[in-house]
């Protein structure tokens, strides 16, 4: 009996079993790629850029939301917008820079000029050529209707009717990217620049491994003598397929890779962490933790912290954006420690970041075959073993290695396949 | 193009080497890049000083007016800024048996071209080359890399010279996995 096509497969909800199995056809079926373009990327909230990042009028920075080309900008009144960096007129994108201060952004085809906002703001020959017919208040760069800040995080979705941030993240889970984002007074910044790179895969290797996987660092990262890691620990899935994995107690065993230094600073602020945060959190923080928002945002945070962003550009390619996060109250020492080791661990030259791309893109050219497509892949670690009685836990969490969040991130992922595209009307999106 | 080029030729007037020293310093070039693509990491380690200042930093695309700030500076983020511990720690990961970016190893060509040479301050020479590393991989897969690099060399170690400093100029903005030396 030949297979059934992969879209039909997902709509019925086979492909995401309840039995922890993935169909390996939604990490390379070029359907399901186009169509989670719509129906995952446009209904989700995706990451834009840290607050840091454009701290002035006019700053902007240039990302995309999956592989949409967007623009984000600091505007007069210290708010953020964010708009498709695509021309109305003919589609071009209007800035071609990838980080800037500009006061207005000029198409290079035909030079139609949009301001900071977005409106556009000048037409060559409008009187001659359009008759002054053009109504320039219809004609602005489509904007991201919704954009929010969560404690220095800019988020934005397509989707006008989603949830707050907030809500989608869930309060479990927002306590969680507090441990990330809220440990100490001023929050976070990062250190100038984004490292970028691509990897041949498809981008929910990198998501799910993030929100999900702890499991794989022993043996992944074994050429960096990690010898055997801390064995206490827990990982937490939310509804919307967020998670996190982390080490409690590990202190001590990063002493090595991150310096005294580094260990003194985080016992120095775990009395800070656990006053705002509980005696959990300081534990969390102490040691190194994953964590993800679904569906491409991720970090780490423990003993030095990064956020990134899994850019997909096309079925089994992504962009990685990496930025180094941390304490905005941090002593300059602590932050040059963290961007030193960040860079050497978790950068396109990293130590340990160099493994993981290759396992991922490993797994993506096996898929090339027309037997190992038919195989799934198994996500069943720790089935059954959850649990809701963890103190100072928010949430079903299970142990440190198992499958709980990737389960939960795909469950998530095949629910928005299942509801399909935004139905809104196509209307000419300038606001 | 070039910061690093800049740092070289820009007012400092240094006088260039005559032919002799040329040659002799685009040999320890070349000798450089066969030990890499042999993978003699040991016999590179020993091209360094110990006090070396490896980086190599990240770029953007920037508009007109901002392409002074179009390569990081220092304290911004690096693709590599290692010290001779750090660059030992990378030999040795690859050596390990367990970086699996590099096992199988990729094979490499170290294509080094463009080289100037000037007499630096006391017995330094300030050096400019330009390289394509060739790397392929696996299958087919076929990755290109290219840039300038300006090295300073001190006289020292069995082949004449060592490296001081190398600051490296990527060409590439997005960058592949870069799991080998520049």
């Amino acid at each position: 009996m030949a297979p059934r096509e992969a879209l039909s497969t997902v709509l019925d909800g086979e492909l995401v079993g309840h039995d922890g199995l993935v169909d390996r056809r939604v990490l390379c079926d070029e359907d399901l790629y186009r169509r989670e373009l719509e129906s995952v990327f446009e209904r989700s909230w995706l990451f834009l850029a840290h607050e840091s990042q454009i701290p002035n009028a006019g700053d902007f920075f240039a990302t995309t939301m999956a592989d949409d080309p967007v623009l984000v900008v600091r505007q007069k009144d210290g708010s953020v917008a964010a708009m498709l960096n695509s021309c109305r007129h003919r589609g071009m994108r209007v800035c071609r820079a990838d980080v800037g201060n500009a006061k207005a952004f000029t198409c290079t085809f035909h030079g139609w000029t949009y301001d900071a906002s977005g409106q556009l703001v000048n037409v060559p020959k409008y009187d001659e050529g359009y008759h002054g017919e053009l109504d320039k208040s219809k004609w602005g760069l489509v904007r991201v209707p919704r954009v929010e800040s969560y404690k220095g995080l800019i988020f934005g979705t397509w989707d006008e009717d989603a949830p707050t941030f907030v809500d989608y993240l869930g309060e479990e889970m927002c306590w969680y990217l507090d441990s990330l984002v809220d440990r100490r007074e001023g929050g976070t910044e990062v250190i100038g620049g984004v490292h970028r790179w691509v990897i041949d895969c498809n981008w929910k290797l990198g998501a799910e491994g993030f929100i999900g996987d702890m499991y794989h660092s022993e043996m992944t990262h074994a050429s960096v003598g990690l010898g055997a890691l801390p064995d206490k620990g827990w990982q937490y899935g939310a509804p919307r397929g967020h998670g996190t994995g982390f080490f409690i107690d590990g202190l001590e065993y990063w002493n090595g890779a991150y310096g005294d230094e580094v260990v003194r600073y985080y016992e120095e602020i775990a009395p800070e962490i656990t006053n705002r945060l509980g005696a959990a959190a300081a534990d969390l923080v102490s040691a190194c933790a994953h964590g993800g928002v679904f569906p491409n945002f991720a970090y780490l945070t423990g003993a030095a912290m990064t956020i990134r962003v899994w850019q997909p550009r096309g079925v089994d390619r992504m962009e990685v954006f990496s930025w180094v996060l941390v304490d905005r109250a941090a002593p300059p020492e602590i932050k040059e420690a963290s961007r030193r080791g960040m860079t050497r661990a978790f950068s396109a030259s990293g130590t340990l970041e160099q493994d993981d791309g290759e396992n991922w893109s490993e797994i993506q050219r096996v898929m090339r075959g027309s037997v190992a497509r038919k195989h799934p892949i198994n996500y069943q670690m720790g089935f059954g073993h959850e649990r809701d009685d963890v103190p100072g836990l928010p949430g079903t969490v299970g142990y440190v290695n198992g499958d709980l969040p990737g389960r939960g991130f795909y469950r998530y992922w095949a629910e928005l396949m299942r509801q399909g595209p935004l139905k809104r009307a196509n209307g000419d999106g300038s606001g | 193009m070039a910061q690093a080029e800049a740092d070289t030729a820009a007012g400092t007037r240094l006088r260039p080497a005559d032919a002799a020293l040329h040659h002799e310093v685009g040999l320890f070039l070349y000798h450089e890049a066969a030990v890499l693509d042999a993978h003699e990491y040991d016999e590179w380690l020993a091209l360094f000083t110990p006090d070396i200042d490896y980086r190599m930093p990240t770029r953007y695309n920037r508009l007109a007016r901002e392409q002074g700030q179009a390569t990081a500076s220092e304290g911004d983020l690096a693709h590599f800024e290692d010290d001779l511990a750090g660059l030992r720690e990378r030999v040795d990961r690859i050596r390990s048996g367990f970086a699996w970016a590099e096992a199988p190893p990729s094979r490499t060509r170290h294509l080094v071209t463009n080289v100037r040479v000037w007499h630096g301050t006391d017995d330094s020479l300030e050096v400019e080359s330009h390289f394509l590393l060739y790397r392929t991989r696996i299958e087919v897969d076929v990755e290109v890399l290219a840039g300038a690099r300006h090295d300073t060399l001190v006289p020292g170690g069995p082949h004449g010279w060592l490296i001081r400093r190398r600051y490296i100029l990527l060409d590439q903005t997005t960058t592949v996995n870069l799991s080998v030396m520049l």
